[in-house]
């Protein structure tokens, strides 16, 4: 940090050479070159910079700053184009949002060494419908806490159940937490051992209801692995507990979490790296590689295995948001949008994965030269629409209602900008998007998160209802 | 072994009236005397049969520190002081001296007057208890005695919040009371020096929770008093004369410039000035931004915001009014209030909390027809916001406090313990200190290692530094000998012949001597010549001397050869060394019995 911050002295005294307008040059500059892929110097500077920069701004013009002038101005739009706002800032970012209730979320830490498991319960004030103005509950409550020694980078509840599954980066087994005994939840998450990959599945006890915090509490194996990158995991819609996991097309396996028995395992020799995984209805499932192709597979016949692969579109990492209906069997209620990290969306469903029913070229200027935090959802409650982040500091609301067969580009319908406007001192234009999840039964309320640890739970207005 | 004993009485593991004592090297402290909002009957203040059972407080108490104005903070303390009895000292910073008898008056009025209860202490014992404090200024060491000292440091929260330190000897407790790390339109965030005290005592009200943004709050409260205004609505804010109304004033009139909004904005008479005055008074306590700007521009005197006249309840078309009490118990904020109620486009926003029996609690409860006075119903159709703008620390907040003052012990009152099992885990973890949560009566016992001044001699320090080199390494801690003088309450560490000289001892001498076998086939002078040879060989960098007299010296080390006319083979080494040269004298005596190597010649 030191060496980091006497250089900065150094830097700073060469700006003082420059002028105002060499300084806002500079600064576009050093966006665009973050120091040799070095992202803590670079947000270091950043922050000394704004600091810096802020303190010149009241200098020169005595009051406030044109930093402060962009927050006020954005301020004021979100009394506009927002029912509701919430901003929260967590201890230690996180990459996961997963609902575990109605009204509770899991988030946990992604830093290299020691990380938390947290569930926290929503403010009350989002639930008070008929009297919210006079419920003044605006926090979030941690009602459970756990400790984990691995980066969290996936995490996914049970349906059902009080169980979540848990993966952990550079890691090839799979490990089990339990929330607590009356109401279980489990983690799944993986360790690397010095004599290779050694996979084992834990089992973590929050204890009663009397007790806050998230023990482990044993261990499940997971069979083979190969590859370095995370484990996914989707968790089985319905029957005992079960969850579906793996690294590369040709690992995936369904386990049974009590006995940590498999009971289904794909077996083809495809080495393809896993993006996403999700079952769509009780044993079929979709898995999409990091080139674009999806794979349909159906756990009660293990030969049956349909590859639909993107065909000719740009990007060279690609993900997918599945939207199901699971009482409802036609195959067209399941639409599969898949993301690329060149920024396009391509739709299809279960009747022909490989025709796109319609695509689109987001509006999206990339901030980060990272696939890590791609992700694209379709809205629970709300028809046609889909959110997409992890290309900037915002959450890009999108209706597919008017999107086309053939590619063109299409304007959000909503861009959420809150986590680039943080108030605190960590450089926000810098901010990146980690996740985003939708309210499972209000139609325009979403959570995110961002690298600087920011949660936000906002609710936007809806122009067409708005104006009549 | 010294300890520290913390006691909670009204605070651990609940919300409301904050009471703490500490006994801290042989002095006893109470930290706090707060008051139970919800409750009417005893548990409505601390027990104070804890200390003693019957009688005066004075001879338990050395003293009394009350950390701001909230009545959850102060509420008992005429009661404590005047009715219980204690004429010790009561510290306090200076605005909370100034405010707190005016909300204690409020609050005895509402109580006695309103809800007609008796058994209840009367204004002249709010000015009697006052008379015992004694004000404190930030970062100022204040000497209740000679031993015992407190310091405060800002807290943000409100005007007036201070934490404090209190000392005995290398013993120290910081207590928090009430405090807030996030800076506000009007107050800055709590700050503490590294002072690494034994213990630190957080409240810990917010602990699990992690609270939504400032700026979030402050958002609803616009979008709520535009959209209002923007219908033609009244808005009635009812608000205590000093607390977070200054900061809602300030967040109006930006919002009014920016959004250049013609609808006036009233404060009740009287109470602007009251305010004006207590912050142009204490501006030291407010914010960097308000202190700057001061010199310009006052920030507690709005363009806006005008005084409010009475007859202007009536006027037609939109307006805000922000009037006293908060709790709309009384006064103007209540007649205003009964005016406006019927209708529904107006509004009225709640800004904090409300003391069970007020209309305020009513209508926060969501009662829509009141009883008023003569048996008149009054219908409640205008729309009611709740609003709470407390500034609190939440888990973050601790953590950064404890990263500040660094504590070797953390503990938690004003909260749910079992709630909070996962925060103790997550102290104890990050900075491996020991985390307490006591209830109200039990008793946590620190024991502490308070740390004893030696003083030591210059020459003994240069004659240590002579022997091991010029610079002294922090990685490789290197043994002194000197003696340890314990005269007249000092301790003092100096070499071992100036404490001869200074007590007028003679000095002992103290030899050892050891005798070691050798089978060696010379004769006795060879054998000591080749044990010469020996030694020189192993022993570089050391004094050694054969002497005329046949013996061998090394350093103060004597070693003399003898052998039995019988077995002249079997030589018998006499070792002898003085005390001082035990190290190198036991190590020779070792050296010798593994015998001589064969190689050496006799010179």
């Amino acid at each position: 940090m030191d060496v980091f911050a006497s250089l900065f002295m150094f830097w700073l005294v060469d700006m003082a050479h420059f002028d105002c307008m060499h300084i806002t040059e500079s600064c576009s500059d050093l966006h665009s070159n973050p120091l040799g892929g070095n992202t803590a110097a670079y947000l270091l500077l950043i922050k000394y910079w704004r600091r810096y920069r802020s303190c010149l701004a009241v200098d020169e013009m005595g009051e406030t700053s044109s930093v402060e002038n962009e927050f006020d101005d954005w301020f004021i739009e979100s009394l506009k184009i927002y029912n509701n706002i919430h901003e929260y800032q967590l201890e230690h970012p996180t990459r996961v949002i997963e609902w575990t209730s109605e009204k509770t979320i899991c988030v946990a830490g992604y830093s290299s060494d020691k990380n938390e498991i947290l569930e926290l319960l929503l403010p009350l004030k989002l639930f008070a419908d008929d009297n919210q103005g006079l419920c003044a509950e605006r926090d979030f409550k941690v009602v459970h806490g756990g400790f984990s020694d691995g980066s969290i980078h996936c995490l996914k509840h049970i349906p059902g159940t009080r169980y979540i599954i848990v993966a952990i980066d550079y890691v090839t087994s799979v490990c089990c937490h339990e929330l607590s005994s009356s109401n279980c939840c489990f983690l799944l998450r993986c360790v690397v051992t010095n004599d290779g990959f050694n996979s084992n599945l834990q089992v973590w006890d929050l204890g009663g209801d009397d007790c806050d915090v998230i023990k482990r509490t044993g261990v499940l194996q997971r069979k083979s692995a190969s590859s370095d990158k995370g484990v996914k995991i989707a968790p089985g819609l319905t029957g005992g507990p079960c969850v579906l996991h793996g690294s590369q097309i040709s690992d995936i396996q369904l386990t049974e979490l009590a006995s940590g028995k498999p009971l289904y395992s794909l077996g083809k020799d495809i080495p393809d790296v896993l993006s996403s995984l999700q079952f769509v209805s009780d044993s079929v499932f979709l898995a999409c590689a990091c080139n674009g192709d999806l794979y349909v597979v159906d756990t009660r016949k293990p030969s049956a295995l349909q590859n639909n692969p993107v065909g000719g579109r740009e990007g060279v990492n690609w993900c997918m948001g599945v939207k199901t209906d699971l009482y409802s069997s036609d195959p067209s209620s399941c639409s599969v949008a898949r993301l690329s990290s060149a920024c396009q969306v391509v739709v299809s469903d279960l009747r022909d994965l490989r025709a796109p029913l319609c695509q689109a070229q987001l509006h999206v200027q990339r901030k980060t030269t990272s696939d890590d935090f791609m992700k694209v959802t379709w809205a629970p409650a709300l028809d046609n629409c889909l959110a997409v982040s992890g290309f900037d500091g915002m959450v890009h609301i999108y209706d597919t209602a008017s999107w086309r067969p053939e590619l063109m580009e299409f304007q959000p319908l909503f861009i959420h900008r809150g986590h680039m406007m943080s108030d605190n001192e960590f450089d926000t234009s810098s901010a990146v998007v980690t996740t985003h999840v939708w309210h499972p039964s209000r139609p325009r309320t979403v959570l995110s998160a961002a690298v600087d640890g920011s949660v936000h739970v906002w609710d936007w207005v809806d122009k067409a209802t708005a104006s009549c | 072994m010294p300890e520290i004993k913390v006691t909670p009485l009204g605070a651990g593991q609940d919300v409301g009236r904050s009471c703490i004592l500490v006994s801290i090297g042989g002095k006893n402290i109470m930290l706090d005397c707060g008051m139970h909002m919800g409750f009417n009957d005893d548990r409505r203040f601390p027990d104070f049969s804890y200390i003693t059972q019957q009688g005066r407080l004075t001879e338990f108490l050395d003293c009394v520190i009350i950390s701001h104005f909230h009545l959850d903070h102060c509420g008992a303390l005429p009661y404590m002081s005047e009715m219980v009895g204690y004429d010790g000292p009561i510290y306090m910073t200076h605005p909370t001296k100034a405010i707190c008898p005016i909300l204690l008056e409020d609050f005895r009025k509402i109580t006695v007057d309103k809800k007609g209860e008796t058994n209840f202490f009367t204004s002249q014992m709010i000015k009697d208890c006052m008379k015992k404090v004694v004000p404190l200024n930030l970062h100022q060491t204040v000497q209740v005695d000679d031993e015992l000292e407190i310091k405060a440091y800002y807290a943000g929260h409100v005007l007036g919040a201070a934490m404090v330190q209190i000392k005995v000897g290398s013993e120290s407790v910081v207590y928090t009371g009430d405090y807030n790390m996030t800076p506000d339109r009007h107050l800055g965030a709590a700050w503490i020096d590294k002072c690494r005290p034994d213990i630190l005592i957080s409240e810990s009200t917010y602990a699990t929770t992690i609270r939504d943004s400032k700026r979030c709050r402050e958002r609803d409260f616009l979008k709520k008093v535009h959209e209002t205004v923007e219908r033609g609505g009244k808005v009635l804010i009812p608000v205590f004369a000093l607390g977070r109304a200054q900061e809602l004033c300030i967040l109006l009139e930006t919002f009014w410039e920016r959004m250049n909004m013609k609808a006036p904005i009233y404060f009740s008479t009287g109470l602007t000035e009251k305010a004006n005055h207590y912050y142009k008074l204490f501006i030291t306590w407010t914010n960097q931004k308000i202190r700057k700007t001061f010199v310009q521009r006052n920030m507690f005197e709005f363009k806006h915001i005008k005084a409010f006249d009475r007859s202007y309840a009536d006027n037609p078309g939109p307006m805000v009014v922000f009037a006293t009490p908060g709790m709309l118990h009384a006064g103007q904020s209540l007649q205003i209030f009964k005016k406006w109620a019927g209708n529904e486009k107006n509004m009225i926003i709640m800004p904090g909390y409300c003391v069970q029996g007020t209309i305020g609690h009513k209508i926060l409860n969501g009662q829509k027809k009141l009883e008023m006075e003569n048996r008149q119903t009054l219908e409640v159709k205008l729309q009611v916001e709740y609003m709470s703008f407390s500034a609190h620390a939440d888990a973050k907040g601790i953590m950064q406090l404890i990263r500040m003052a660094e504590p070797r012990n953390m503990l938690l009152v004003h909260g749910e313990a079992k709630k909070m099992e996962f925060l103790k885990d997550k102290i104890e973890q990050e900075f491996t200190i020991n985390c307490f949560m006591p209830a109200n009566g039990e008793t946590t016992t620190v024991i502490t290692n308070p740390s004893v001044p030696v003083d030591i001699s210059l020459n003994l320090l240069k004659r240590e530094m002579a022997l091991g080199g010029p610079l002294p390494d922090p990685k490789k801690p290197r043994t002194m000998h000197g003696t340890l003088i314990m005269k007249e309450n000092s301790l003092r560490l100096v070499s071992p012949e100036q404490a001869l000289k200074e007590l007028g001892l003679n000095e002992h001498q103290l030899r050892f001597t050891c005798r070691v076998q050798l089978q060696d086939p010379h004769s006795d002078p060879d054998t000591l010549s080749r044990i010469y040879t020996h030694l020189k060989s192993v022993l570089k960098g050391y004094t050694i001397q054969h002497l005329p007299d046949g013996t061998v010296m090394v350093e103060s080390i004597v070693i003399k050869v003898s052998s039995s006319a019988e077995e002249p083979n079997t030589k018998v080494l006499l070792l002898s060394w003085s005390y001082q040269d035990e190290d190198l004298g036991s190590f020779l005596s070792t050296l010798l019995k593994k015998g001589l190597p064969s190689g050496l010649s006799s010179m």
